[in-house]
C-alpha cells in the first residue's frame, strides 16, 4: 500500500525493540519491498549523525531510529543519546536547507509497547507527506 | 608415486562487508581528549582508516576489529562499550550457526585454516558430528616436515565398483569383467545447494572450481546448459525422471545420478551398458529403510550409492536420526553382507565444517558431497530471503565466474589442509584407509553407555538394603 508512493525509508532500530527478530524483519521487507531498508543495531546509542546523513545521501528519503522507552535502555543512556543525535542531525539538515522532518526518532512506550512493524507503519504515515528527497534530483 | 596433490590458494576478498561478530554499542559522551587515547593505540589501526559502508551501514571499526577489547579496557574514562552484533546472531539457523558461517567465509577469503587462539571455548560434546571425536594420538610425532612435507598423505578416493573376484576363461582371457573405477584426488564432491540466489555465472564458477580441483560437480539437469564448454567430464548430471529435455549425458560424462525408486537398478544397468565409461550413482534418501534398499542396490551391481540426508544432516524419514548414524548403519550392513568393497558409498546433507569430512569417512562413507558451504563461500548468510523472493543481501547472482571459482577453491583448499592435518594426527596416510575406521574415533553415545550404562541397575541376586 505504501509502495506506490516510492518513498524510501532507512530505518534503524535497537535490537531490544519488541518483535524485531530476523523473521519479523524479513516479513516487513516482504511487505514494503524496496521502500524500506532495515538496520538492526545493538543499542540506539550506537547511532551517530553520520549514519542518518549517509542514508539520506545514498538511498533514503527519510531516516528514522526506533529506540526503547525512556529509562528502559539496557545500557542506561542509549536512547537519550540517540535523541540528542537526531536533534543534532535535524539542525544540520535545516542548516543546509533540507526538511529536518526527514530524520526522526520513535521512542517506545513502556505502557503501550509497539512492535517493529507497528512503528514502521506509523513512521511511513508520518513521512508520507514529505515527498521524494531533493538529494536525488527531479526524476 | 604420483606427483603430490596440492591446492594452490590465493586470498580473494569479499565483495561485500562481512557481518562482524561484535559491534560497538555505545560511544559515551565526555571524552577528555587525553594523550593516551586508545584509538591511537589500536594495534590493528582500525580507528585510523574509519569508513562507513552506507548501503549496509557497516562501520569499518566493527568490521576490522579483531575483538582484542584493548580499547574497551584501556580508555581512562571507559567510554567505549561493545556487545555481540544482532545481525551476526541472526545469521543462519540452529544448524548453520553464525560461527560456522563466519569460519567458512574466512576460509573462502584466505584459503587458510581458521585458528582460534587461546584454546577451544566450545562445548565438550553436542548433537550430530559433535558427538564424535577423532583420534589425535599421533600428533606428538607428526610427519617430519608438516602436512606438505616429504611424507605423502593421500586424500584420493575411488568411485565405482570392483568385482568380488576375477575369473578367467579357457583362453586365459578375463571373464569376470574389469572394475569400473574413477579416482578423484580428494573425498569431496561439490553439489548444488537446494536454495540460493544462483545464476548461470554461479554454476559456471562452481563447475570451473570442480574442474580445477580435479573433483566433480553435481548439477540438476536443467542447470547443465550453464556450464562452460568442455566441462562435461567434471559434471555429474542429476537426472530426474519427470524432467524431459536435452539428454544430459554425453560420451564424456563420467558419473551421473538418478534418484532411488523400485526399478532403478534396471535403469542404471541400461545406462552403464550404453556408455562404457559411465558410473551411475543412485541417490537414496536417508531413512529407516535405507539399509535394506542399499543392500538391494549393492546386490544389483549399482556402482555408487549416494545417501542423502536433509540440509541439517538429519534423516529424511523424520525419525530424527543423524547422518553419521545413517552412514554407519548402511556401511555396517554392507560389511556384514560382505559386499562393502564392491561399491562406493557417498553421503550428503549437513556437511558444514572441514572436520565433518573425515568424520563421515570414519563412519563408513567413501566421500562426501558438499552443498551449502560452496554457497556460503560466496558470502551467503543463509538468510533464505531468496526462497521468499526477496533480494539477496550479497547479490550472489551477480558474482563473476572467476571470483566464484577462486572462492570455492580457497574453501576446499582449506578443508583439504584440515583433512591432511586430521589424518596426519591419526597416523593415517590414505583416505581410503580411513573409511569405516571407527577405531580412530570415540563416539560419545558409546562412551556414555560404557561408563554410566550400568549405574542404577541392580545386579541379579543382590538385594538393596
Amino acid at each position: 500500500m505504501y509502495r506506490e508512493q516510492q518513498i524510501t525509508l532507512g530505518l534503524f532500530y535497537c535490537q531490544n525493540v519488541p518483535e524485531s527478530r530476523e523473521e519479523n524483519r524479513q516479513a516487513l521487507e516482504e511487505e514494503f519491498g524496496k521502500s524500506l531498508r532495515l538496520f538492526p543495531i545493538p543499542c540506539s546509542g550506537r547511532l551517530e549523525p553520520v549514519h542518518l546523513l549517509k542514508a539520506l545521501e545514498r538511498f533514503a528519503d527519510a531516516a528514522f531510529i526506533i529506540t526503547c522507552p525512556v529509562g528502559a535502555c539496557r545500557y542506561f543512556e542509549g536512547n537519550h543519546r540517540a535523541k540528542k543525535r537526531v536533534e543534532r542531525t535535524r539542525k544540520i539538515l535545516s542548516d543546509i536547507g533540507m526538511e529536518p522532518e526527514r530524520v526522526g526518532i520513535a521512542i517506545g512506550s513502556k505502557e503501550a509497547p509497539k512492535t517493529l512493524a507497528q512503528q514502521a507503519r506509523e513512521i511511513f504515515r508520518e513521512i508520507s507527506l514529505l515527498g521524494p528527497s531533493p538529494v536525488f534530483g527531479q526524476e | 608415486m604420483p606427483s603430490k596433490y596440492a591446492i594452490h590458494t590465493l586470498a580473494v576478498p569479499h565483495r561485500f562487508k562481512s557481518v562482524s561478530r561484535s559491534g560497538i554499542i555505545a560511544w559515551e559522551e565526555g571524552c577528555l581528549k587525553c594523550a593516551v587515547c586508545v584509538k591511537k593505540r589500536c594495534v590493528y589501526g582500525v580507528y585510523d582508516n574509519r569508513d562507513l559502508d552506507p548501503m549496509q551501514m557497516i562501520d569499518s571499526i566493527d568490521n576490522q576489529c579483531m575483538n582484542c577489547l584493548r580499547c574497551i579496557q584501556g580508555c581512562p574514562k571507559e567510554l567505549i562499550h561493545k556487545s555481540l552484533n544482532p545481525e551476526y546472531k541472526a545469521l543462519g539457523d540452529s544448524y548453520w550457526a553464525p560461527d560456522i558461517i563466519a569460519k567458512l567465509w574466512y576460509q573462502a577469503e584466505t584459503g587458510k585454516i581458521p585458528v582460534s587462539g587461546a584454546g577451544y571455548p566450545g562445548p565438550f560434546s553436542g548433537p550430530g558430528f559433535d558427538s564424535m571425536w577423532t583420534d589425535m594420538s599421533e600428533i606428538v610425532r607428526p610427519t617430519r616436515d608438516g602436512i606438505h612435507g616429504r611424507e605423502y598423505i593421500s586424500t584420493a578416493i575411488d568411485l565405482g565398483r570392483t568385482t568380488r573376484h576375477i575369473s578367467f576363461d579357457e583362453e586365459k582371457g578375463l571373464e569376470s569383467g574389469s572394475a569400473r573405477i574413477l579416482d578423484i584426488p580428494l573425498p569431496i564432491i561439490l553439489r548444488t545447494p537446494t536454495f540460493g540466489a544462483i545464476s548461470k555465472d554461479t554454476i559456471n564458477g562452481w563447475t570451473r572450481a570442480a574442474k580445477g580441483l580435479g573433483t566433480l560437480m553435481a548439477l540438476p539437469q536443467k542447470m547443465i546448459s550453464s556450464t562452460p564448454e568442455g566441462s562435461a567430464p567434471w559434471v555429474i548430471p542429476m537426472i530426474s525422471p519427470e524432467e524431459s529435455g536435452a539428454p544430459a549425458i554425453t560420451e564424456e560424462t563420467r558419473v551421473a545420478e538418478v534418484p532411488w525408486n523400485e526399478e532403478v537398478s534396471g535403469l542404471v544397468g541400461e545406462m552403464e551398458d550404453r556408455y562404457p565409461s559411465l558410473l551411475m550413482s543412485v541417490r537414496l534418501p536417508m531413512d529407516h529403510r535405507a539399509e535394506e534398499r542399499a543392500l538391494v542396490l549393492a546386490e544389483d551391481g549399482v556402482s555408487i550409492i549416494h545417501m542423502e540426508a536433509a540440509w541439517n544432516g538429519v534423516s529424511m524419514g523424520g525419525d530424527g536420526g543423524f547422518l553419521k548414524d545413517g552412514i554407519r548403519s548402511v556401511h555396517l550392513r554392507l560389511v556384514e553382507a560382505g559386499i562393502r568393497d564392491e561399491i562406493t558409498l557417498l553421503s550428503s546433507g549437513g556437511i558444514a565444517m572441514a572436520e565433518h569430512v573425515p568424520k563421515a569417512i570414519i563412519c563408513g562413507a567413501d566421500g562426501v558431497f558438499v552443498d551449502f558451504p560452496i554457497l556460503i563461500a560466496l558470502e551467503c548468510r543463509m538468510c533464505r530471503r531468496c526462497t521468499k523472493g526477496l533480494s539477496c543481501p550479497v547479490e550472489i547472482q551477480g558474482a563473476s565466474p572467476s571470483w566464484v571459482a577462486s572462492r570455492v577453491r580457497n574453501l576446499v583448499g582449506a578443508w583439504h589442509n584440515q583433512l591432511l592435518e586430521v589424518m596426519g594426527a591419526m597416523g593415517i596416510r590414505d583416505a581410503r584407509r580411513l573409511r569405516g575406521e571407527v577405531g580412530r574415533a570415540i563416539f560419545f553415545e558409546e562412551l556414555d553407555r560404557a561408563t554410566f550404562g550400568s549405574m542404577g541397575q541392580v545386579e541379579e541376586g543382590c538385594e538393596l538394603e
